[in-house]
């Protein structure tokens, strides 16, 4: 789900800059807000590396395979510190194997970053109810890993469908691998939800104060 | 004596006719003509080793990036040849690309310029070094925020 240089006109990797730009410096704002903004990074940075780490865990979907992205978890665990960690994260994929490339960083960042900050608001809404129920809080961390990685494939085909290049011999065939590519991610959304869901529901039980604040 | 001078005609005659056969029979011989050229042949696959069956590609020639040279589509093993034109020498790009995923290499031809060939992509080692190595930087950073600042 890394768009490579070349693939996208300038306009829009310039838009994903700015979009970017503009949501890290929101998310440092909502960081600096915190009673102690250091008591995150920790976390944030243990997690930026799992987040590097998880792109090379390829789930072969015949005929193709899909990487794990884990934008939900990120977001479920770090709230606003996930799109920064998530753009460093990024970069690094970029610069050192290549995933994504430098020019679409920005836009890479929205693809991935964005809906993690989505999947913190679907986190929270576990608290909403009045009594304290595990089936319910499962369900919203299953929801949070689930939704941010299919909110991601959706941004991915709605950006690379819109922005066709004129010189291909045929758009249409790019067009069925884009949405072939998207149907071979669906089941990400369960495994991603579940993965959430199973580290959430145990540092819920072993260290319930890693999730304090989130 | 006429007949003498008969004997002699038709001597000479089969003399030259068969001086000249042999030009008939060595026109049937082969001639080679050679030139020669680079063909480049190049093999697309994923990240994950899978081949980029179908994937289009994209060749520009170097006096002009703008425009496509040429168009195609990988075959079923993500594999595709063309020839460039000799007489537009210097870096020639070739596009790949497939839902959104592709790369582009630049193979320098004609001139002085030599390429043999080429593979992107990194060992597992090398791989498994660089994540280690951004890991390790990861959990520095985690230790660094975590330690307890003097009273």
């Amino acid at each position: 789900m890394h768009i490579p240089d070349g693939i996208l006109p300038i306009s829009v990797n310039a838009g994903g800059y700015a979009a970017t730009a503009a949501v890290t410096w929101y998310s440092i704002r909502k960081i600096k807000q915190k009673e102690n903004p250091r008591e995150g990074i920790p976390k944030a940075s243990l997690l930026t590396a799992a987040f590097f780490v998880v792109s090379w865990i390829h789930i072969p979907v015949p005929p193709t395979s899909v990487h794990l992205v884990l934008n939900g978890l990120l977001g479920a665990l770090l709230g606003y510190y996930a799109f920064p960690a998530i753009l460093i994260g990024l970069f690094f994929q970029a610069v050192m194997f290549g995933h994504g490339g430098l020019t679409t960083l920005g836009i890479n960042a929205v693809i991935m970053g964005l809906p993690a900050i989505l999947a913190y608001y679907i986190f929270r809404l576990r608290k909403l109810g009045s009594k304290e129920s595990p089936k319910q809080d499962g369900a919203f961390d299953f929801l949070a890993g689930a939704v941010a990685v299919g909110v991601s494939v959706a941004i991915f085909v709605g950006i690379l469908v819109t922005n066709l290049p004129a010189d291909f011999i045929s758009a249409a065939a790019e067009r069925a691998a884009i949405y072939t590519m998207a149907i071979a991610h669906l089941p990400l959304l369960g495994i991603e939800g579940a993965i959430t869901s199973l580290l959430v529901v145990f540092l819920r039980r072993v260290r319930p104060g890693i999730l304090d604040g989130v | 004596m006429r007949i003498k001078w008969k004997v002699i005609a038709s001597l000479i005659g089969i003399l030259v006719l068969g001086l000249a056969l042999p030009v008939k029979v060595f026109a049937h011989g082969a001639s080679i003509e050679y030139e020669v050229s680079t063909v480049i042949e190049l093999v697309a696959t994923y990240d994950s080793g899978e081949p980029m069956a179908g994937a289009q590609f994209v060749v520009y020639a170097p006096d002009d990036p703008a425009t496509p040279w040429l168009t195609g589509v990988c075959d079923d093993e993500g594999r595709f040849s063309f020839t460039p034109d000799s007489s537009r020498p210097g870096i020639w790009d070739i596009q790949v690309r497939q839902a959104g995923h592709g790369d582009i290499v630049h193979i320098p031809v004609g001139g002085d310029a030599v390429a043999v060939g080429g593979a992107g992509g990194y060992s597992k080692l090398q791989i498994g070094l660089m994540s280690a190595a951004v890991v390790w930087g990861s959990v520095g950073t985690a230790l660094y925020f975590l330690r307890k600042r003097k009273a």
